[in-house]
């Protein structure tokens, strides 16, 4: 385990090293999530609500979203294809951990720092400028606290099968670029999943991309409320530990292929 | 004022900046850091008249590379002034990458995807040479490197020795005056460095073109270069023909004699002396070393004496390897020279 | 000309490249296209809640888009350096670059250019005309030209944008999380500014000037009479944005300092 956590504090100490990065992230997330305030004031216009959701709690719901997204939010598929199309994983295959492990918690490494120093402060700024609404309730926060952990999760597996596709197709960059334009998209980051008409919404219900985004930002927002909640906690932890058989199933298949190939 | 390449007070500093260690110190590095000037090449001066093949050499991180990229007008120099062929490198860039090759051996110039002649026409483009001067100018580069049966394959499916003798191939489509060549015989096998040697005499005697390489393989420079520039610390240590470095440093000849018996020092130096030889032992008590300055007199007498008054087995007269001299400067520092 | 020819050139070994890889390409150009629908849904889906945004109509927003499909397209084809830094600068590959005797910044256009991408001018123009014909729009003889002119005032805004961006990694080779940010960003150009407040109406306009990049100039082919000044500026607004850009690369080039010692 010790060699975990010392992967997460590399990774916090690469992302320390960037400094020119980490303030020129913190403005352009800020201008970012304004556009977007002024955008959606313009899209309520004289309505008091739009599905259930406040003008307040959108603008609210689409600042936590993007920050959340700070948190969960990772290349580490980009870095497997990479890695496979350089033959490095070989070597790391012979190191003595688990790759994907490793890959997960330089994520989380990544992730952590952003939270902290990224997000906490970019919504310390936002919320100086624009009416957010940030709840008084404790379990508010707590709930949200877990629900990201589990957004970081999915969203890593998901992107660690997208990145292990690589050993199947060699050119994986269309399938990752798409794999980000629908997690965008279908998680709900730029448009909660209830504005969507109700077939669509019925639909997604199958698949794990509104369980990124759409959630913990309802939590946030308190769109979700009570029982609500605990259902969408519930379903999150589901698919967390769905996710991991097809992961484990690409997975044996990919070092089958990579004995074929000699990586 | 007809050198090809004039360098004066060419130095180039680096800033960097030191992290601080471990977590707190990381935080602090967001608000203030440390930085340090790192002299990378200081106030060096050269000059090397067309024809010339030199031998750069240095250990790693002496400041050759970037030396070799402030000369083609890769890296901007902080002070000094370079001329070559009459033009500062990297005032008039575009201009002037047209007079020179460069090979780096660790990089390569050729398109991966494609096969080595669209690499190669794509650069006849780049470079503007005309049809007549291509056809003529390359039948005598792709005869004499062998590579006219690599030319439609891709890049990426070629040895690394096939890849060298293409990359020079490339370097040379415009028939440059002046060449820079950086490792370019790393990691290749003897018959590849061999071909790739002959290949740049023949360029030097046919077309008289300059070349200046940087390697750490100092058969190549015994093969190519008449001179050598030795650089440490970003300083010229030595700048001269090689065989006057062998002389001056060369510290004379080893006799290694073979005995039939074991041998001490003192029954050696009775034979011989103090004067002339220091003893030195071998892998076991019969053989033994003499170091000797490099003069035929004093080497005769010193193998007429042992000779004269004891048995050998075998004797062998060695030179001090230019590999050698060079560590021997280097860990020595200058004494003399 | 020399620079056409060798352009030529390029394109014709990229073709020969793309043909060996025709999956590859399959693959981009509907990653292209479903890049390109989300941000149609997003319009469609808001626009099932609304029907104006600030006396805007669906097909309005909906023409800008299309409109900003073909500059942003011209800009992708051309100007695919989000990579640049890690491309060019940690591997060195700008050393390569530099020993040959063409504009080190056209070579990297011309060893990164996409033109797959060049397939979004085509959507663009579709949706254009399918959001145009909704709104009985005429065409003059004058708007083929002056589309032509606000298209490449738009890509050169981008250019010009996303090149300063580049060369901020020839003073410090750090990564940067900029540019998809950017990306991002450059989205806003595509609605009505008036919508916004006035720092951002003033970022999007002379800062970041994405929004020469759709609203404006689209503005003058909706017969959005108040906003012609900001139409005809497109153009000028990109070769002054994209001259800037070359002025920085010129001086960030010599600033480069190579990969390793």
């Amino acid at each position: 385990m010790g060699k975990y956590i010392e992967m997460i504090r590399i990774r916090f100490l690469m992302m320390l090293a960037y400094r020119t990065n980490y303030y020129s992230g913190i403005i352009i997330y800020s201008i970012n999530i304004a556009a977007y305030y002024f955008l959606w004031s313009a899209i309520y216009g004289a309505k008091e609500d739009i599905q259930g959701l406040s003008v307040i709690q959108m603008t609210t719901y689409i600042a936590v979203a993007w920050m959340a997204r700070a948190f969960y939010f990772n290349n580490i598929d980009r870095e497997i294809a990479l890695e496979i199309k350089e033959g490095k994983v070989a070597v790391e295959l012979i190191r003595p951990y688990h790759y994907l492990n490793m890959k997960t918690m330089a994520a989380l490494g990544e992730g952590i720092f952003r939270l902290f120093f990224f997000s906490v402060p970019g919504m310390f700024l936002v919320s100086l400028v624009f009416p957010l609404q940030f709840s008084a309730n404790p379990a508010t926060w707590g709930f949200f606290g877990i629900s990201i952990l589990f957004s970081f999760v999915i969203n890593t597996q998901i992107n660690l099968m997208t990145g292990i596709f690589t050993f199947f197709i060699f050119n994986n960059d269309g399938l990752m670029r798409a794999k980000r334009v629908v997690i965008d998209l279908f998680s709900g980051l730029i448009l909660p999943i209830s504005f969507y008409p109700g077939w669509a919404q019925s639909g997604m219900e199958w698949f794990p991309f509104m369980y990124i985004s759409y959630v913990p930002s309802m939590i946030f927002s308190e769109g979700f409320v009570g029982q609500q909640v605990w259902n969408a906690l519930m379903m999150q932890g589901l698919w967390c530990l769905l996710l991991l058989v097809p992961i484990q199933v690409l997975w044996v298949l990919a070092k089958k292929q990579m004995v074929i190939q000699g990586g | 004022m007809n050198s090809m390449i004039h360098v004066e007070d060419l130095t180039k500093e680096f800033k960097s900046y030191s992290s601080r260690s471990g977590l707190k110190g990381a935080f602090r590095d967001l608000l203030t850091r440390n930085y340090k000037i790192h002299r990378a090449v200081d106030s060096i001066s050269l000059d090397v008249k067309p024809g010339e093949m030199i031998g750069y050499i240095g250990e790693n991180g002496a400041g050759k590379s970037t030396t070799i990229k402030m000369l083609t007008g890769i890296l901007t120099p902080t002070s000094g002034d370079v001329l070559i062929n009459g033009m500062n490198p990297h005032k008039e860039r575009e201009k002037f990458v047209k007079t020179i090759g460069v090979v780096f051996g660790q990089r390569s110039q050729l398109w991966w995807d494609i096969a080595v002649q669209e690499s190669f026409r794509l650069l006849k483009k780049v470079y503007n040479v005309s049809d007549e001067d291509y056809n003529s100018h390359m039948a005598m580069v792709i005869e004499a490197l062998d590579i006219a049966p690599l030319l439609d394959k891709p890049v990426r499916k070629l040895s690394l020795g096939q890849r060298m003798r293409c990359e020079l191939a490339a370097a040379l489509i415009h028939n440059p005056p002046l060449l820079f060549l950086d490792e370019p015989t790393i990691g290749l096998d003897v018959l590849v460095k061999l071909k790739i040697r002959e290949f740049l005499k023949e360029l030097n005697k046919q077309y008289n073109t300059t070349v200046m390489l940087t390697t750490h393989d100092l058969s190549d420079i015994e093969a190519l270069c008449e001179r050598v520039v030795m650089l440490d610390e970003g300083k010229i240590i030595y700048d001269g023909s090689l065989s006057q470095l062998k002389t001056s440093w060369g510290e004379g000849k080893q006799i290694q004699f073979h005995f039939k018996t074991p041998k001490t020092r003192d029954e050696l130096i009775r034979s011989t002396g103090q004067q002339l030889v220091v003893w030195e032992p071998g892998e076991n008590e019969n053989t033994w070393t003499a170091n000797v300055t490099n003069d035929e007199d004093i080497i005769s007498q010193v193998i007429g004496e042992v000779v004269a008054n004891h048995q050998i087995l075998d004797l062998k007269i060695l030179e001090t390897s230019t590999e050698e001299i060079i560590r021997n400067i280097y860990e020595e520092g200058i004494i003399h020279g | 000309m020399n620079h056409l020819s060798i352009f030529v050139q390029y394109v014709g070994q990229y073709i020969k490249t793309r043909l060996t890889y025709r999956s590859d390409m399959v693959v981009e150009i509907m990653s292209d296209l479903l890049f390109q629908a989300v941000n149609l849904i997003f319009i469609l889906v808001v626009f099932g809640h609304t029907n104006l945004l600030s006396g805007w109509s669906k097909d309005e927003i909906i023409f800008i888009y299309g409109f900003f499909l073909v500059p942003f397209a011209l800009f992708s084809t051309f100007f695919n350096i989000w990579d640049f830094n890690e491309r060019y600068i940690v591997k060195g590959e700008l050393d390569r670059i530099l020993t040959r005797p063409i504009h080190s910044l056209f070579q990297v256009i011309l060893e990164r250019m996409e033109l797959e991408s060049m397939f979004g001018v085509v959507t663009g123009l579709a949706v254009m005309f399918y959001a145009g014909s909704n709104l009985g729009l005429t065409i003059s003889w004058y708007d083929p030209l002056l589309f032509i002119l606000f298209v490449l005032g738009g890509a050169l805004v981008y250019a010009g944008i996303f090149i300063s961006l580049a060369t901020i990694s020839f003073w410090s080779d750090s990564r940067t999380d900029i540019m998809p940010m950017m990306y991002n960003i450059g989205n806003f150009g595509r609605y009505p500014v008036d919508i916004y407040n006035q720092i951002i109406r003033y970022v999007l306009t002379w800062i970041l000037p994405f929004a020469f990049v759709g609203v404006y100039p689209a503005a003058f082919f909706l017969d959005k009479t108040e906003w012609y000044g900001y139409a005809y500026l497109t153009p000028v607004m990109g070769i002054f944005f994209f001259s800037l850009s070359i002025f920085l690369w010129n001086i960030g080039v010599t600033k480069y300092r190579g990969a390793g010692s």
